[in-house]
């Protein structure tokens, strides 16, 4: 494990003001590369995430939700009493601090404390902020309240998902929280670029959905260009047959398999040892196997069924068919692949105990990943050392803010 | 954004957007293409449905902004006119599989000796080193890989993916931002970086945390169609699918008062719903029964009413419900639109216009967004390696021996 200070974001400033996925997963990147995050809280309103408890009989408060302390390691949290005009001044002394202010709150929340990015560059000039509701700042719509499971619907991927004579299902997760986050911390670091560069700071206003529309430009080029409208299909691919997922031995074990060229068919007719398969005049062009991809699926699942997922996915990776094991989460966990990227990583909690943490997809020197060093916080757990630390306060004044209810 | 920095982009589809992102951004992205096309990458369906490697839709969606050229890395010739326009370039992306260029002596380590600056962005299924390094997978196996297929689909039929290639769209992004990040070290440094992705890796932070948790508490967790969670989340109204959670909680509980008060205007809230006890309310510890009861009457309601009268009614009373938006309807999104999010790009010689979705980010600095279409087939030919001092003479015989 490398030291702190170490990380490629070292000694950047970022104070995030949020709650949920979406805002707290993009300061993770930095945060895990070295700079210094403070996430503003409050016990009066907090985070929902903190309020997510896996157990009706396991530890049952603010400091103990493990999605909560999974999704933001590494990170400082102050706890501040945002309903009193002395804690709103506490926050605004935070942003003097602060290289970065992130935000996913609905507009109006920012406006109302006068935390509002016009607000606060009259102070400083240099600052980056960046605003990343689901909506975004603008627009009719700004003020909806909004999860990410509406942003799945309205952005399309709830219609994309599912089989075509069914209900749409959606994709598991709540997609623009997982793509989103992605997106702003690229901005923020192509800010701090420009920033080194200019010395000019600049607001960012993000909507999570259009993150996901523009995601989908391939989806909304079709439409406008042909008057396309894609649905949901299965597993199935206009360019690519058999291409599905298949039945392997066990409860509920599966295996993908992408035939991505006629070449590629060949090898995989060889592997199932059919003759009718492997008869070229009936199979041998995708035309042709597009054409039968029924008839095709059904021959190849009565095959890979009698195979171990993953005794089957080695066999045909090896002669260079795209195959992979549907992974169950206890198989993420057992991964070889993960494991050699360092992809888990495991702190102990005070709470929960020894916690799996991930790290992104993005490895940026030979290993290891990144600098994992502690789970994330408890409420307000470094009030007191931000307060005297960053913004020089001492014992006495530190006192008197709790004392008037303010560090809350 | 990102005005001056050079990029050279050898993607295939799995990279395409990374490569436009940064090109959006402002990035001088040089897409390279074989002679004679990127035929995969330019694959259908086309534009007019005329089967055209110039009007594929799929490659005139993803490579705005980037200038193109053709060039021939299997020939020596070529090789050596890659190599110099790498040393015009801070950043190479690439989604070769790994090993490739190394064969080719295109590698990171053999460029850096020449160009210490140079940060080279590997964009692999499952990173470039390790037991599945050499495993293939486009977006149905990554997906597959990526944990997220397992909990997708309905009990009854296989595990499923989205019929978009999310992978790509978690790793595109995630690509661009390695890269950035590599610039951001480099600016501190001074040096490059080699900057290696895994699509697979990318596609799990679609679980948000479940690994960990389910390693904290284990449970059997199974795809369940429209029940996302342990309610239904997906709903039929009228005229088709609507989004829709029965989760409690501070920041849900108004939005589920304001349902039930809906439903009672209509005469659909039985008495029991009416004077329901929200606060009280956990989705995680109702019974079975309770929640089977509250699906049935919010279900009766939402499949008298189109989509439209839900969505409405949803914006104006402050209810947490969407449509399940196909792309037509994503078009007319007036919030969308109002943000001017669609902008139209020209292509004269089809005669036709095409709305693309723009960058989406504001900025109070920056103009962000597509410069310009997608290039055509060697388009930027004459202007890209005149940059590296190649003359008209020059193109021409290179053109004749199929290096460009």
């Amino acid at each position: 494990m490398t030291a702190p200070g170490d990380g490629i974001f070292a000694g950047v400033k970022i104070l995030e003001l949020g709650a949920g996925a979406a805002g707290p997963v993009a300061t993770r990147y930095f945060a895990d590369q070295g700079a210094t995050v403070i996430r503003v809280e409050s016990s009066k309103r907090p985070d929902f995430l903190r309020m997510y408890h896996l157990t009706k009989d396991g530890p049952h408060d603010l400091d103990a939700a493990p999605m909560f302390v999974l999704m933001n390691p590494n990170k400082q949290s102050i706890a501040i009493n945002m309903s009193l005009p002395e804690g709103v001044a506490l926050a605004k002394r935070l942003v003097g601090w602060a290289d970065v202010v992130s935000e996913n709150f609905s507009p109006k929340a920012m406006a109302k404390w006068g935390l509002d990015y016009e607000s606060l560059r009259a102070d400083h000039d240099g600052l980056i902020m960046v605003s990343s509701c689901l909506f975004g700042q603008t627009g009719p719509q700004r003020m909806y309240p909004g999860f990410g499971g509406q942003g799945s619907a309205l952005a399309g991927f709830n219609h994309l998902t599912g089989w075509e004579d069914r209900d749409a299902v959606g994709p598991f997760g709540t997609i623009t929280d997982s793509l989103s986050p992605r997106y702003v911390a690229l901005l923020i670091t192509a800010a701090l670029l420009r920033r080194d560069r200019t010395g000019e700071g600049q607001y960012l206003d993000v909507s999570q959905i259009e993150t996901a529309v523009y995601s989908l430009s391939e989806m909304i080029v079709r439409c406008s260009a042909n008057g396309e409208v894609v649905g949901r299909r299965g597993n199935s691919s206009d360019d690519a047959a058999p291409h599905g997922i298949y039945p392997c031995r066990g409860d509920d074990r599966w295996i993908a398999i992408a035939v991505m060229s006629d070449a590629e068919w060949r090898l995989l007719a060889t592997e199932i040892g059919d003759p009718e398969l492997a008869d070229a005049s009936r199979f041998g062009g995708l035309a042709q196997r597009l054409a039968q991809r029924d008839e095709i699926d059904r021959r190849l699942a009565a095959w890979t069924q009698a195979f171990d997922a993953h005794e089957l996915m080695a066999r045909l990776q090896a002669v260079g068919i795209e195959a992979g094991a549907v992974l169950t989460l206890d198989d993420l966990l057992a991964d070889p692949q993960l494991a050699a990227r360092g992809h888990f990583e495991v702190l102990r909690h005070d709470r929960l105990g020894e916690l799996q943490f991930e790290h992104c997809g993005i490895r940026t020197a030979a290993a290891p990943a990144a600098q994992l060093l502690t789970p994330g916080p408890n409420l307000g757990e470094h009030t007191n050392a931000i307060l005297r630390d960053q913004l020089g306060m001492d014992d006495d004044e530190i006192a008197s803010l709790a004392e008037r209810g303010v560090l809350v | 954004m990102l005005a001056g920095i050079r990029i050279l982009d050898l993607t295939r589809e799995a990279g395409f957007l990374a490569g436009k992102i940064l090109a959006d951004l402002g990035a001088e992205v040089v897409k390279v293409e074989p002679p004679g096309g990127d035929l995969e990458g330019r694959r259908g369906p086309f534009l007019g449905e005329v089967s055209d490697p110039e009007r594929s839709l799929l490659w005139l969606a993803l490579n705005t902004s980037k200038r193109g050229i053709t060039l021939a890395l299997d020939s020596e010739r070529g090789r050596a006119i890659y190599r110099s326009l790498v040393k015009v370039s801070d950043v190479v992306l690439e989604t070769e599989p790994p090993g490739a260029l190394t064969k080719l002596g295109l590698d990171y380590e053999s460029q850096r000796q020449a160009h210490p600056g140079l940060i080279h962005c590997a964009l692999t299924p499952f990173g470039s080193e390790g037991p599945f390094a050499s495993y293939r997978a486009h977006d149905l196996v990554t997906v597959a890989m990526g944990g997220n297929a397992a909990l997708t689909g309905d009990p009854d039929r296989p595990p499923v993916r989205c019929s978009m290639p999310t992978a790509y769209y978690h790793a595109g992004p995630e690509a661009a931002l390695g890269i950035a990040m590599a610039l951001f070290a480099r600016a501190r440094s001074g040096g490059g970086r080699f900057v290696d992705v895994s699509l697979r890796e990318s596609q799990l932070s679609t679980l948000m945390t479940a690994p960990g948790q389910h390693a904290h508490s284990p449970r059997v967790r199974r795809r369940n169609g429209s029940l996302l969670g342990r309610s239904r989340e997906i709903w039929k109204a009228a005229d088709g699918d609507i989004t829709f959670a029965l989760r409690g909680g501070q920041a849900r509980t108004p939005n589920l008062k304001a349902t039930v008060a809906y439903m009672a205007e209509a005469g659909m809230a039985p008495d029991w719903l009416v004077d329901y006890d929200w606060a009280a309310y956990n989705l995680n510890s109702a019974s079975d029964d309770e929640i089977a009861r509250l699906e049935a009457a919010f279900g009766a309601f939402f499949a008298t009413k189109t989509r439209r009268e839900l969505y409405d009614q949803a914006l104006a009373r402050r209810i947490m419900l969407a449509p399940c938006n196909d792309a037509r309807e994503i078009l007319d999104q007036a919030q969308l639109r109002s943000r001017s999010l669609f902008t139209t790009i020209d292509y004269p010689e089809f005669g036709a216009s095409i709305e693309h979705p723009d960058f989406f980010a504001k900025s109070s600095r920056c103009r962000i967004g597509i410069r310009s279409r997608a290039p055509r087939i060697g388009e930027h030919n004459a202007e890209v390696f005149g940059e590296v001092g190649l003359s008209a003479a020059d193109l021409a015989a290179l053109s004749a021996e199929g290096v460009i």
